[in-house]
């Protein structure tokens, strides 16, 4: 859980840098649609993500997102890469 | 003392960056070393970042403009933001243009450039391969990617005679995908030689106009092994390379751009100490420093064949050593591997002073700015103190291991031109000379003033297995002042240096302007009462300077110190070498018949005192 909490807090951080808006911003409004989702702050959204945790995600699970914790979720339930 | 350019990670980048466009005092503007972090940086998604804050730099920025377009047969994603980061870490403020998606042919063939500095082209695979090919052909496919490249070189022509803008394209990698279909291993070497042949004939384009420059992407890409592709988003979003190989080839444009636009630099100011040599040449002496052989010595002695490259293409080199200057003359003048000898420096500066405040007086007596300058040394504080004092000048780090030293001095590009004109062939000589006369513009108030200014120093010393092949040399080609005519080929000259009843010595000479290497050389058949000089040779750009007498005295004092009681010399008229005719007499020697000069070593025993006082023998003075 607390695993989580950190994990949250670093993609809330990469999604304010990449959507050039405040943290708190994405608290109040978490549905990142409503926000300039494109594509490509998304695949750059994408980019930062992977390189931070290390991980590979799925791309297709990756645009299946809705939110912030849709995202956080979807980081959670990747294995980091060997 | 720190240089932001090598410390900062990539939040504080981000971070001095945005405070540099909030500074008004700055202008909005990010300063020098702020810019050279930008350069180095290497992570494309806190470019990227960055590139989003450049994006608002102010109109009026004290910046280079230049209008910069990109036109793709892909997706251009990051390549915009990421170029746009290295063009500003440049000294640039970019107008960035991105052509329109998937029209890359169509504007290519149809648009106006003639507003543009640069176009740079991303390419990418789908332009030259055909939908589908028969993997029981690659020759088939071959000839279609070739008739591609036919398309593609005529489109470019054709943009070239429109507007005098230049364009920038690169090489391709041939996808593993593409490569990886063919199963046969006869197949894939046809398919990989066609791709080959592609990139080869993409990189003749540049011979057809001044206007096209190819970056060989495939070659830096191996080098420096990053992935070129994540196939993920070539699927998704038609995007061939990673940010990573989009980084490689920005830097690439950049330093075009960058040449282009005149910023390159000229000067390449180097410290010796663990930069041009391993050690402390203050403890463990010329003979004690790491050079050449194997490593670490090999690091140096390739440091230095590098900077010879840069120089034979007109970079300027500059000394800025902490040093004993006496001690590094010799260093460069007497250790066998070294390669810059003094002659390859347009200006030294080595003494004790700042090598900020010497850098700067470089500058001046070279009549350049300090902005043309990149300066290559190991000692961090040195770096720190020259990158505060002069934020303009390029400051690279030789610390680390000395095998990466070449690297970071060519990575960046710092020197680059579009092309080599004469006068950069020229330029290291020239502003040799430049320097020398802004140097030595005072007046003198008699010649022997103006000769003991010069410093000139003898090296007076015998034959040794380095020196043997030039003493040889100075025998068989002096004709003016050669004394007897007689000159012993290079195996005599071994075999009379190794014998004991002979001397076989090299004089170098060299003063403040510089090295003239070893100029000339004796043999000397050595008696027990008598010494009879064979022959004394002297290369004729060093008259007039006293050099001979010298020289002469030396041999003289050798002579007396072995127990001998007279020198004897003697002329033998060529018809050409008049010049020395009365070397002996000068020298102290009386005539005892006809062409026979001899000289009293013990009625001489002051002769040492005859020799010219304003030269320096064998670094004592005389």
């Amino acid at each position: 859980m607390d695993d989580s909490v950190s994990v949250r807090d670093s993609v809330l951080d990469i999604l304010s840098g990449v959507l050039d808006i405040e943290v708190g911003d994405l608290l109040t409004q978490p549905v990142l649609a409503a926000h300039e989702w494109d594509s490509i702050s998304s695949l750059e959204a994408f980019a930062a993500l992977e390189r931070h945790f290390g991980i590979e995600l799925d791309l297709r699970a990756f645009h299946a997102t809705r939110t912030v914790d849709d995202l956080v979720r979807l980081v959670d339930k990747t294995p980091a890469q060997a | 003392m720190t240089t932001i350019g090598e410390t900062l990670t990539g939040a504080d980048l981000l971070a001095a960056l945005r405070q540099s466009l909030s500074d008004a005092e700055q202008g909005g503007v990010p300063g020098p070393a702020l810019r050279t972090a930008l350069l180095r940086c290497d992570d494309p998604l806190v470019l990227r970042k960055a590139a989003k804050t450049l994006a608002k730099l102010p109109l009026d920025n004290g910046l280079r403009a230049a209008k910069v377009c990109i036109q793709a047969t892909c997706t251009i994603g990051s390549f915009a933001p990421l170029l746009r980061a290295q063009l500003v870490g440049a000294g640039i403020a970019p107008e960035l243009e991105s052509g329109p998606y998937g029209r890359f042919e169509l504007t290519m063939a149809t648009a106006d450039f003639s507003e543009h500095d640069v176009v740079a082209c991303l390419l990418d695979e789908s332009y030259f391969l055909p939908d589908e090919w028969d993997t029981l052909d690659p020759a088939g496919l071959g000839k279609h990617v070739r008739a591609r490249l036919e398309e593609l070189r005529g489109i470019l022509l054709g943009a070239v005679e429109r507007s005098s803008t230049s364009f920038v394209l690169h090489t391709l990698p041939l996808p593993a995908q593409v490569r990886d279909s063919f199963i046969s291993w006869s197949g894939r070497a046809a398919v990989s030689q066609a791709w080959h042949r592609l990139n080869a004939d993409l990189l003749a384009l540049a011979e057809e106009s001044r206007q096209l420059a190819v970056v060989d992407l495939v070659g830096i890409l191996a080098d420096q092994a990053v992935a070129a592709r994540d196939d993920r988003m070539f699927r998704y979003g038609d995007m061939p390379y990673t940010d990573d190989a989009l980084l490689a080839l920005a830097k690439q444009v950049r330093r075009f751009t960058q040449a282009k636009l005149g910023l390159s630099r000229k000067v390449l100011a180097l410290d010796l100490d663990n930069t041009l040599w391993g050690g402390v040449l203050g403890e463990v002496g010329a003979a004690g420093v790491q050079l050449g052989g194997l490593y670490p010595g090999n690091c140096y002695t390739q440091l230095q064949r590098t900077a010879q490259r840069l120089r034979e293409q007109g970079v300027i080199l500059v000394l800025a050593s902490k040093n004993d200057a006496e001690l590094v003359s010799e260093a460069l003048r007497e250790h066998p591997e070294m390669l810059l000898r003094e002659d390859a420096f347009s200006a030294t500066a080595v003494n004790w002073a700042s090598k900020a405040g010497n850098i700067e007086a470089a500058a001046e007596s070279l009549s350049l700015n300090t902005n043309s300058f990149v300066f290559l040394d190991d000692s961090p504080f040195e770096r720190g103190h020259v990158a505060d004092e002069l934020p303009e000048v390029a400051v690279l780090a030789a610390d680390g291991d000395p095998a990466n030293v070449v690297r970071t001095l060519l990575r960046d590009g710092w020197f680059d031109v579009l092309e080599l004109t004469d006068t950069d062939l020229k330029r290291p000589e020239l502003y040799r000379t430049r320097a020398k006369r802004a140097d030595f513009a005072g007046g003198f108030g008699s010649s022997e003033d103006y000769l003991a200014a010069l410093e000139i120093r003898l090296a007076a010393e015998e034959a040794t297995s380095y020196t043997i092949g030039r003493i040889a040399q100075l025998g068989g080609r002096s004709n003016q002042f050669n004394l007897t005519g007689i000159r012993p080929d290079e195996a005599e000259t071994k075999r009379l240096a190794e014998s004991d009843d002979h001397l076989v010595a090299s004089f170098a000479v060299r003063d403040r302007f510089g090295d003239e290497g070893i100029i000339g050389a004796t043999w000397v058949e050595c008696g027990a009462d008598r010494w009879d000089v064979t022959n004394f040779v002297l290369s004729c750009r060093v008259l007039g300077r006293g050099v001979e007498i010298a020289a002469v005295h030396w041999i003289a004092d050798k002579a007396r110190a072995a127990g001998a009681k007279t020198l004897r010399g003697r002329f033998v008229p060529s018809g050409r070498n008049n010049i020395c005719a009365d070397l002996w007499t000068r020298s102290g020697f009386t005539e005892i018949e006809d062409g026979v000069f001899e000289l009293d070593l013990g009625a001489d025993a002051e002769g040492a005192s005859r020799s010219p006082r304003w030269i320096i023998v064998n670094g004592e003075d005389a």
